[in-house]
């Protein structure tokens, strides 16, 4: 069964990059937003597994969304892939409930390897 | 206001994410020395004229001014607009001694200029794969500059904000890229689009 899966990221260039480092084993049903403000709407209304997160967005920031989802006791996947790596967001991130730190530029196989970790195989 | 952007929506929005993640290899340099998290901007890219470049670098009250040119595939100039809030709390961080000379301001200055505006622009040529060198930064005052004889009459600028989170430290920087250099910037773009 397709995996629903959110990408959140501004760029258009990264969300495509991120879509198709996916790894090709799993199916993926993916729902897009451009910002934070879009990712908090589309969760509201459905659940995603999965979500492939950015921190640097207009509207509401990664960072944002982490607390959306932590404020709702949301419990899903979330990965955040982002080009602010220093090790203050990262643990940030962390504490607010991300599962993994990704860095930018994206690394294609660092994507599958924690998208396994993460149990989907 | 800025004229015609002179990139397509696909371009623009490339060229932002490149340097959203050179801005991020800065933040992280700068974050190193002085153990500190450094807040960074969306970056803004826009189109102007000499005259309201100057306007642009004047948004900053009581600021610093530094800027260097750069050479290669790609030339241009970067221009970093450093707030003088804040500065003696990041000299603090840098383990400089209060109170500070006139000497220790400057070096801070250029110190802060280079490693920011080093990081962005090595970060953007790296994943462009164009080759750069900037020269050293030297200080300088837009009162005293004449923009009417920068060598191009629009200039494409990538504007960059960093914060320091626990200063009222802020740094803008501005790169300016000529005509020449734009095409050459618009075809690798295109490139990495394929």
């Amino acid at each position: 069964m397709a995996i629903p899966v959110l990408v959140a990221d501004d760029s258009k260039l990264s969300r495509r990059s991120v879509i198709r480092s996916l790894p090709p084993e799993l199916e993926y049903d993916i729902s897009e937003a451009t910002n934070g403000k879009e990712a908090i709407a589309l969760l509201a209304q459905q659940t995603f597994e999965l979500i492939l997160l950015d921190l640097t967005m207009p509207e509401v920031d990664g960072v944002g969304v982490l607390e959306y989802l932590s404020a709702q006791e949301i419990k899903t996947n979330v990965i955040v892939i982002s080009a602010d790596f220093q090790p203050e967001k990262q643990r940030i991130v962390l504490s607010l409930g991300a599962k993994r730190f990704i860095r930018k530029p994206l690394d294609k196989e660092e994507l599958a390897m924690t998208v396994f970790e993460l149990g989907y195989l | 206001m800025s004229i015609v952007l002179p990139l397509d929506e696909e371009q623009r929005d490339a060229l932002q994410e490149l340097l959203n993640i050179s801005m991020g290899q800065a933040a992280n340099s700068l974050a190193q020395l002085i153990e500190t998290k450094i807040d960074i901007s969306i970056p803004k890219i826009t189109s102007v004229t000499p005259t309201q470049l100057y306007t642009l670098l004047f948004e900053t009250q009581n600021a610093f001014y530094t800027r260097q040119s750069f050479l290669g595939d790609v030339h241009g100039e970067v221009m970093s607009v450093l707030s003088q809030s804040g500065l003696n709390e990041v000299a603090s961080l840098m383990e400089y001694d209060a109170p500070l000379s006139k000497e220790d301001i400057q070096e801070i200055i250029l110190e802060l200029s280079n490693i920011l505006a080093g990081a962005c622009l090595a970060g953007l040529s790296e994943q462009l794969e164009l080759s750069t060198n900037l020269n050293m930064p030297t200080l300088f005052s837009p009162q005293k500059a004449n923009f009417d004889e920068l060598q191009w009459q629009h200039s494409l600028v990538m504007e960059l904000q960093f914060a320091i989170a626990i200063s009222s430290f802020s740094m803008r920087v501005v790169f300016c890229l000529d005509d020449e250099s734009l095409t050459r910037m618009k075809a690798t773009l295109d490139e990495l689009l394929a």
